[in-house]
């Protein structure tokens, strides 16, 4: 901690913990029966992740119909891409009858195997992708960010059971890209669908291991547009996050 | 500390109940969320959710009765993720550190999204006291702030205002034209408070979850608030109770399933955030420091009395508030604290002292539903029960609420209570009698067969002046439980509510 805060308020871990073993009448012993989760290994981890992976492969079809599915249900508009260029023309129709001007993307792969810069440029919009370590200062990138139409971004995961895309923001993805600008597109490639919430923890709680107890400053969950149900009930969306979603399924 | 009103309990209750904008708002919650919720159920089936629920309790059985264990891991995990964990036995402490990093880190402006235990601590004033402009971004929420009022419910703290109210409350603070179109003062909020987050030096958040085995702060929300007042200030502190611990990330995944369906009614809400840390260095963006506050808060009486120590698996969904025949009747602010409905009767007199909130315990009519909603299968009725035999035998007179009469149906409840056989032979009994009853002519039953209005027995009558007493549900919860819910979806279960 800082040196400003050598006098914080508050009390010390230790005492409020000994707090706690009084309140539960006892000293300061560990569970007898140890939590099974947080016994497990980098490799025991690793072979369940390849179980995972493997079932994932084997279910790929029917994971991917039913995160389209999942996906709808949870407001998402789903547009199953048979190919790059499919994708792209999606992306510039709704472009067009948004009469965006300005959008904005993310730094992640998959916009090397599907370059929407140069579609939407051609179609007059103003795009800003995020390159990585590329040199825009956080406050001008926040204010691009702000004034645009339309903010894509890929996903690190999708989810069948609940119809979400994961990412985790980093460099090169902004944690404001699919959430401040008014329509939010996301790539969803196969190879980032897995089945259950299981298997996704699984897998960060592994990277954490495999990564020496560095799991990334955060992680979202996107699930349709962002809405409210305050007044009286009535459900309105886009109230501070996109009115609008669109999932580009590729596959 | 928040503001006590629990002593009010009779009299704002009984004023409640004459508000008939007040029933109209609790009609909408009853059958919006509640419906919502047994849909969901249907549709994973019954089974599952049995499963489901009972994953859960079975994590926090574990976590709570080794609190100590986990805090103490979730505290090396926040400081090796670069964040700090700070602990607070009471509201001022926690307050007093808020103001600390305020002081020290020249904030400004803060935005806050919903927390209930922020509510609990009565920060705003402290934040004002100390020249931070403070917004609440929850729509709900910041309607009672610009209100000046508490929240009514758990999931939606508004839902006791009416378009009308908000859309005079707008013109009147915000200086603008009146308009009751819900989609436009959601937009005027979003326009309002756009700016805010975007100049904000500190967020402020509650949490749902927070993990010990990688010190993540888990918030679940559908408006997109709860993101930015995480992503777009310099500081993010949050805020929450010692008890919303869980051991590992995986653990993530019942809670997930449960509490979005039991809460709203929805499968997943828009968003599940999850912050470990502030950014790192190479990050486009998010908070340059993270502090999370554990408040005690008297939740370590909680933890001291086993009878009650399940409280504290509570995980605020607000289904328990839905399903209440009281709650129902009184809506959220004659509760008179911040925690109302079914689980606030428990909770509230053990954080505000029994003393000072006895006539809680009394707001229910005992009849279960809480308890077979609740995902975490937590035994409200069983600890209302408790609390009221703590008050008829406190040999402090101030604590004593019940007449000597109440005091011996309570004794007597108990007694049976503990009997099962007793309790199944009673069920039975009344059963029969109350399907006679209920064909009657002077039936003092409701049409649906699901209350009785006044009964004209002498020592009920006084108490059903103020409130319905259910009808038998035609199964029990035990029966159910017994004849298996392999069978067949339980249909009579959800009759029951
Ligand atoms: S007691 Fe159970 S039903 Fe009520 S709010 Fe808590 S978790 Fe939900």
């Amino acid at each position: 901690m800082t040196n400003q805060d050598t006098n914080i308020p508050g009390v010390s871990k230790e005492e409020f913990l000994q707090s706690v073993r009084e309140s539960l009448g006892r000293d300061n012993t560990p569970p007898a029966q140890p939590y099974q989760r947080l016994l497990e290994t980098t490799a025991d981890l690793e072979s369940q992740a390849a179980e995972i992976r493997q079932r994932v492969q084997e279910n790929l079809p029917a994971l991917l119909d039913k995160l389209a599915d999942m996906a709808q249900k949870g407001g998402w508009n789903v547009f199953r891409a048979a190919g790059g260029e499919e994708a792209i023309g999606y992306i510039e129709t709704l472009a067009r009858n948004q009469e965006a001007a300005r959008a904005v993307r993310s730094g992640q792969e998959v916009f090397d195997q599907i370059p929407v810069d140069d579609a939407l440029r051609g179609l007059g919009l103003t795009i800003t992708p995020i390159i990585q370590n590329n040199a825009t200062p956080r406050r001008a990138l926040r204010e691009v960010i702000r004034r645009a139409d339309i903010g894509i971004t890929g996903a690190d995961y999708a989810l069948a059971e609940t119809g979400s895309i994961i990412v985790l923001p980093r460099r090169g993805l902004s944690r404001l890209v699919s959430l401040v600008p008014p329509v939010h597109v996301a790539l969803v490639r196969p190879e980032e669908v897995l089945e259950t919430l299981d298997d996704l923890f699984l897998l960060r709680r592994l990277e954490y291991h495999q990564r020496g107890g560095e799991m990334g400053s955060y992680l979202n969950f996107i699930t349709g547009p962002s809405r409210t149900a305050d007044i009286e009930m009535t459900i309105v969306e886009g109230v501070h996050g996109p009115k609008e979603v669109h999932m580009v399924l590729l596959g | 500390m928040a503001e006590i009103k629990t002593k009010n309990f009779s009299a704002a209750s009984a004023q409640a109940m004459l508000d008939p904008k007040l029933r109209r708002a609790l009609d909408r919650v009853a059958s919006g969320f509640d419906v919502a919720r047994q849909d969901r159920i249907e549709e994973v089936t019954p089974e599952v959710w049995e499963q489901w629920r009972q994953q859960a309790r079975d994590i926090k059985i574990h976590t709570i009765e080794h609190l100590d264990y986990y805090l103490d891991l979730l505290h090396a995990n926040v400081t090796a993720a670069g964040g700090h964990l700070h602990f607070a036995k009471d509201a001022d402490q926690a307050n007093e550190i808020v103001a600390h990093i305020v002081r020290t880190r020249n904030v400004k402006i803060a935005t806050k999204s919903k927390s209930m235990v922020s509510e609990e601590l009565d920060l705003n004033p402290v934040l004002e006291a100390l020249g931070v402009d403070v917004y609440e971004t929850d729509l709900g929420e910041y309607i009672i702030q610009l209100a000046n009022e508490t929240p009514s419910h758990l999931v939606a703290p508004a839902l006791h205002k009416s378009k009308e109210d908000v859309a005079e409350l707008f013109t009147e603070k915000l200086g603008i034209p009146y308009d009751e179109d819900i989609f436009h003062m959601a937009a005027t909020a979003r326009t309002v408070l756009r700016d805010k987050f975007m100049e904000a030096d500190l967020g402020i958040s509650g949490a749902n979850f927070v993990v010990a085995e990688t010190g993540t702060l888990v918030i679940i929300t559908n408006e997109g608030n709860g993101r930015l007042c995480t992503s777009a200030p310099r500081i993010h502190i949050g805020i929450t109770g010692m008890e919303k611990v869980i051991p590992s990330m995986q653990d993530l995944s019942t809670f997930l399933r449960l509490l979005p369906r039991s809460a709203t009614g929805q499968r997943i809400t828009s968003y599940v955030s999850m912050t470990t840390g502030p950014r790192r260095a190479d990050d486009e963006d998010g908070p340059e420091e993270f502090h999370l506050i554990l408040v005690d808060n008297g939740r370590s009486a909680m933890l001291a009395d086993p009878a009650l120590r399940e409280a504290l698996y509570c995980i605020r969904c607000g289904a328990c508030l839905n399903i209440c025949p009281v709650y129902q009747r009184i809506g959220g602010h004659a509760y008179g604290w911040v925690y109302p409905g079914p689980i606030g009767a428990v909770i509230t007199p053990m954080l505000v002292g029994l003393k000072n909130a006895k006539e809680l315990p009394q707001a229910s009519s005992l009849c279960g539903a809480c308890r077979e909603v609740c995902p975490i299968k937590i035994d409200i009725p069983r600890m209302l029960l408790d609390l009221r035999k703590k008050t008829a035998e406190s040999p402090d007179d101030s604590q004593r609420s019940a007449p000597e009469s109440e005091r011996m149906v309570a004794r007597v409840y108990a007694w049976v209570m503990s009997r099962p056989s007793l309790v199944k032979f009673g069920h039975q009994t009344g059963r029969t009698l109350q399907g006679l009853l209920q064909f009657s002519p002077i039936t003092p039953m409701t049409k649906d067969g699901r209350w009785y209005r006044k009964l004209p027995l002498p020592i009920v009558s006084k108490w059903t002046r103020g409130r319905d007493l259910p009808a038998l549900p035609r199964k029990t919860f035990h029966e159910l439980w017994e004849q298996g819910i392999a069978d067949g979806p339980p249909t009579d279960a959800t009759d029951s509510h």
